[in-house]
């Protein structure tokens, strides 16, 4: 039995990947233009700080491949972004949540910017990222009426 | 499985496109720059007396930077000094390496000789692999005042000179 095309199921399917997947690429992009000052962002977390060139180096690129990939790889793939995706948010939201809790001054610093501050709000974006996320991963199971991979 | 796969895309063309690039982040440096407990960092930052600083201050090659508020600055700072501004967006991060690349040495000055000395210890950790050198102002402003040193009042020249360009919308 198959369901109808447009269903409410695969609509909100469709509006999640291309919503999460938006927002992944133009934040990548964005963090592509300054590569170095984005590394000193990361390290200002206070987070392994040796880390943050080689997160800076590969976080914006892996947002992007996740982004596409969520709009346009095969059903299993796109669970797969979905899955990277959510990982991703589950480790933004541990640094946002561990910088807050901490007070850890992100943009302090005579050569740092102050940029949008964090705060609880982040969080509650964060985790509400999250569970999106989670429901793509979700809505994207393969299931017995899949049956061509 | 495929997630790890999709990883491991990110991050390899992550470092491919970063290798292309000139902008590109040197990681060997920035843990350098990191871990503030490398042996090389662990050298105190030299203190130099007034009338030293008045002779050096003439010198191409040194640069005299000012660690205090805008306020401070306009009223009154030693002559030809570089203003370094702890408010300014974030562009000041590229205009600084710019203002440092045909410098040996950075006498930094606040109202205090302590008070200087944490700046100049982010200027010198950020600089490592250049080779600067960075040295804090004995007796700060009020030292070199009150030894009717040469002082300007007004904004910072040379910080018009730089261009700062815009700030980064993130």
């Amino acid at each position: 039995m198959r369901t109808r095309i447009f269903s409410f199921v695969w609509v909100l399917r469709l509006v999640l990947r291309l919503g999460l997947a938006g927002l992944f690429v133009v934040a990548g992009v964005l963090k592509l233009d300054d590569p170095s000052r984005f590394a000193l962002e990361i390290a200002n977390y206070q987070l392994f700080p040796v880390l943050a060139p080689f997160v800076a180096i590969g976080m914006p690129a892996t947002e992007i491949v996740v982004g596409l990939g969520l709009v346009f790889l095969p059903k299993l793939w796109r669970q797969a972004a979905a899955t990277l995706l959510a990982a991703m948010m589950a480790i933004f939201l541990f640094a946002v949540s561990s910088a807050l809790v901490r007070n850890v001054n992100i943009d302090c610093g005579c050569f740092g910017g102050s940029e949008s501050p964090i705060g609880p709000w982040t969080v509650v974006r964060n985790v509400v990222l999250l569970a999106l996320a989670l429901l793509v991963v979700w809505l994207e199971r393969p299931r017995r009426t899949d049956e061509r991979r | 499985m495929r997630t790890f796969l999709l990883a491991l895309l990110g991050a390899g063309s992550g470092l491919i496109v970063n290798t292309l690039r000139p902008d590109r982040v040197d990681w060997t440096v920035a843990i350098a720059n990191a871990t503030c407990n490398a042996t090389q960092l662990t050298v105190p930052i030299e203190t130099v007396p007034i009338n030293r600083a008045a002779a050096l201050c003439a010198s191409s090659g040194v640069l005299i930077a000012d660690a205090r508020d805008a306020e401070r600055f306009a009223q009154g700072h030693i002559a030809g000094a570089v203003h370094l501004p702890c408010s300014t967006p974030g562009a000041l991060l590229d205009a600084v390496p710019r203002l440092l690349a045909s410098v040996d040495l950075v006498l930094v000055y606040a109202d205090t000789t302590d008070a200087a000395r944490p700046v100049a210890e982010g200027l010198r950790n950020r600089n490592a692999m250049a080779g600067l050198r960075v040295a804090v102002l004995e007796g700060g402003f009020e030292a070199w005042a009150r030894a009717g040193q040469a002082c300007l009042s007004g904004p910072c020249p040379r910080c018009q000179d730089t261009d700062l360009g815009t700030s980064h919308a993130h």
